[in-house]
């Protein structure tokens, strides 16, 4: 028989109102103990007496069910602080979706609010009431490490329970209940020994655990019939059979979701060995069927084995190992380690430079950010941003491509991010005669350029007495030619370290050096000749 | 007395033909509003595609192709007239959206993109919806369908002239035989 939704719909069960009957009679006996066990006084009194007993109990009972059955699942949501989901997150909005998903699937005849559960466990579950509210609750935990079909599958998977009706029997179930075994636990905390040793507590406990005969009237069959109905919405016995593979291997939520709970969920948050096993007595007392049936049952329709689907788990939880973005740590300008960082976010830091040191997450040595390719198309990307023109060449030190830029009415090589300059020999005597008409030389440059004559000076002097050679700092290559540049003082006169390349004529000056050149010449700068000369 | 009991028996028969009619009209009236439903979704579809593509046109600059290809199958659905042109025009706008959002899987830039991400599920949450309506559309024409051939109603239908409501047809393409997989199962 094919199960649509109509027929679903339809579908009026003679063991709900069954079901309602022996719920009320339980309840009842119960109630009528507990009562009894409240009340001082030997329990061997009139008959009278008990029959005011049941009659009080019939009555505090039903106003109880009433209260309890008809606003059950604001009793629930409330009770698992489900939060409606937010719009502006985008898995929240995913599951939204799929809720008004289904309700085009069943032609709106029912209305079905959604929720999120504030838990990291993995469970969903339904609820609907006698006031004809019904909900679809998914814990945060599961919302967000299932994919969009398996989503879909859990939700037409609910979809079944309420529309077929059962998901009110066990919500009206699961609330009584629920409430009464909490109020138990209140009373055999707070109470001394002579109540919790008194005949009647034992017998209104020993009811409770009938309590769970109810579970007798919530077939297992019920679970396999919302799989199938959930496999003819989504055409996807897959997503679900993969959904109760993940479930069947998590935490369901034991002890966040409470007892009483378990039936609503779409497995059982407490892993059983009832509910692993099959034969008379476990069909009759377990409310969930075997998980490993239910996936046999998918997969076949699937026709996708289980070693194939473990496989498939394995690989994409190995994928998602690998392919998850590299982390990066870098030093900031503050020469401390900050991290971890993915390439997006590295983007993002405005000191970052190809010459910053980074080290990837996988225990590789620091480098400099610029023998990173990924991080290189960063710096591709900003020089592109800005609209600068590329001249051609890479720069020495970060080998990014220079541009060209305007210095002093004439052009120049620059690199966007060591600010070091390129020079045709040609033009540095130009630069030279125009220093101050662009750029006047500052207090900061003139004490720079102090300074470094001081310390060149110094060097030069204690190179000549130690005899010692060039060459500590490996040489730069020419950006043109790429042999390795020749470095020295711009001119015995003038010490200012620069690189010259002699086959092409450039001269490759590092940030500020070409500035304090002119300042030095402009102002006519000397180096104090009496340094002190080291031994 | 036999006056009466013939009177009685013509009263529940037209109490019956009453009940049956009214029972039709209403099955025929949900088969006709699902199908409304139906155009309803496909709207939606319409709607969002201009949206998508506008965002997504600057990072695909080298798929130019692709996104001609859905804008023009938009315009096509957009303008099809008749049932039959019309589901071949929808059917050529989900290809070419399938080929698009295929062809986005390629563009990091794009996932990390939250307006696009948004759209696409928008998206596909909207196929979802078409894929539904045609769904509860043909589980109701099989329902109106199964009141008008059983019976006794079948005398009603034939009598007031219920005609039958046509199936949504898959596309041909996806008829195709489901690669079976010959694995060996536990």
């Amino acid at each position: 028989m094919p199960l649509t939704f109509i027929d679903i719909e339809r579908q009026k069960n003679w063991r709900i109102v069954l079901f309602f009957l022996v719920l009320m009679a339980l309840y009842l006996l119960a109630a009528a103990l507990f009562f009894a066990a409240l009340l001082p006084g030997p329990l061997s009194a009139e008959p009278r007496f008990w029959v005011f007993l049941v009659i009080a109990a019939a009555l505090t009972a039903s106003i109880h069910f009433w209260f309890s059955a008809s606003n059950a699942v604001d009793t629930v949501v409330r009770r698992l602080n489900a939060q409606p989901p937010d719009l502006k997150d985008d898995v929240h909005r995913m599951f939204a979706n799929i809720i008004q998903e289904l309700h085009v699937v069943t032609g709106a005849k029912r209305n079905i609010r959604c929720a999120v559960i504030p838990s990291l466990s993995l469970n969903a579950l339904a609820a609907a009431d006698l006031k004809g509210n019904a909900v679809i609750a998914i814990t945060e935990g599961l919302l967000s490490r299932l994919s969009r079909p398996q989503v879909e599958a859990v939700v037409a998977h609910e979809a079944h329970h309420i529309l077929s009706g059962d998901c009110l029997e066990t919500t009206v179930a699961a609330s009584i209940f629920g409430t009464f075994s909490s109020a138990m636990e209140k009373v055999r905390y707070s109470s001394s020994n002579r109540l919790f040793a008194s005949p009647a507590f034992l017998l209104a406990w020993v009811l409770l655990q009938l309590g769970y005969l109810v579970n007798l009237f919530i077939s297992r069959e019920r679970e396999y019939r919302a799989d199938a109905a959930a496999v003819r919405m989504t055409r996807n016995p897959l997503a679900l059979a993969e959904t109760l593979h993940f479930l069947s291997r998590g935490w369901r939520g034991a002890g966040f979701i409470g007892s009483g709970f378990e039936m609503l969920c779409i497995v059982n948050p407490v892993a059983t060995t009832l509910d692993e096993t099959e034969g008379f007595l476990p069909d009759l007392l377990s409310t969930h069927p075997p998980i490993k049936k239910r996936l046999e049952i998918l997969l076949q329709m699937a026709r996708v084995s289980i070693t194939e689907l473990d496989a498939n788990a394995e690989r994409r939880s190995g994928r998602k190992g690998t392919d998850a973005q590299e982390r990066y740590f870098v030093m900031s300008p503050a020469r401390l380690w900050q991290g971890p960082f993915t390439a997006g976010e590295l983007d993002a830091l405005p000191w970052l430079s190809p010459l910053t040191w980074v080290a990837n997450g996988k225990g590789k040595t620091a480098e400099r950010a610029w023998k990173d390719p990924l991080l290189n198309t960063i710096f591709l990307r900003r020089l592109a941003g800005d609209g600068r023109i590329e001249s051609g060449f890479t720069c020495p030190v970060c080998k990014q491509p220079l541009v060209t830029a305007a210095y002093e009415g004439t052009q120049i090589v620059q690199c966007g991010f060591c600010a070091g300059t390129l020079v045709e020999n040609g033009r540095i005597p130009r630069i030279i005669a125009r220093t101050g008409r662009e750029r006047p030389c500052t207090e900061r440059l003139n004490a720079l350029a102090r300074s470094v004559l001081q310390q060149n000076q110094a060097r030069n002097i204690y190179r000549k007495v130690a005899a010692r050679g060039a060459g500590q700092v490996p040489l730069l290559p020419c950006p043109k030619c790429k042999n390795p540049m020749f470095r020295g003082f711009y001119s015995t006169a003038h010490l200012i370290e620069v690189d010259r390349c002699s086959n092409c004529g450039l001269t490759w000056f590092d940030q500020d050096e070409l500035e304090m050149l002119q300042c030095l010449i402009e102002n006519r700068l000397l180096p104090d000749i009496t340094v002190a000369v080291k031994d | 007395m036999a006056g009466w009991i013939i009177l009685g028996i013509f009263v529940l028969g037209i109490l019956w033909l009453i009940v049956i009619y009214n029972g039709l009209i209403a099955k025929r009236n949900d088969v006709q509003g699902s199908w409304k439903q139906i155009d309803v979704q496909l709207n939606r579809r319409h709607d969002l595609i201009p949206n998508l593509v506008s965002t997504v046109k600057g990072a695909l600059e080298f798929e130019q192709d692709t996104l001609e290809k859905v804008i023009s199958a938009r315009a096509k659905a957009v303008g099809a007239t008749g049932p039959q042109s019309k589901a071949e025009a929808e059917n050529m706008l989900t290809q070419a959206l399938g080929k698009l959002f295929a062809v986005m899987e390629n563009y990091p830039d794009l996932k990390s993109n939250q307006n696009v991400m948004q759209l696409q599920e928008e998206l596909t949450s909207t196929e979802n919806r078409i894929a539904f309506a045609r769904q509860l559309y043909n589980d109701l024409v099989a329902n109106y369908r199964t009141a008008l051939q059983v019976f006794p109603s079948n005398f009603v239908s034939s009598m007031f002239n219920f005609r039958t409501e046509e199936y949504f047809e898959a596309p041909a393409e996806t008829k195709a035989v489901p690669a079976v997989n010959l694995s060996i199962r536990k």
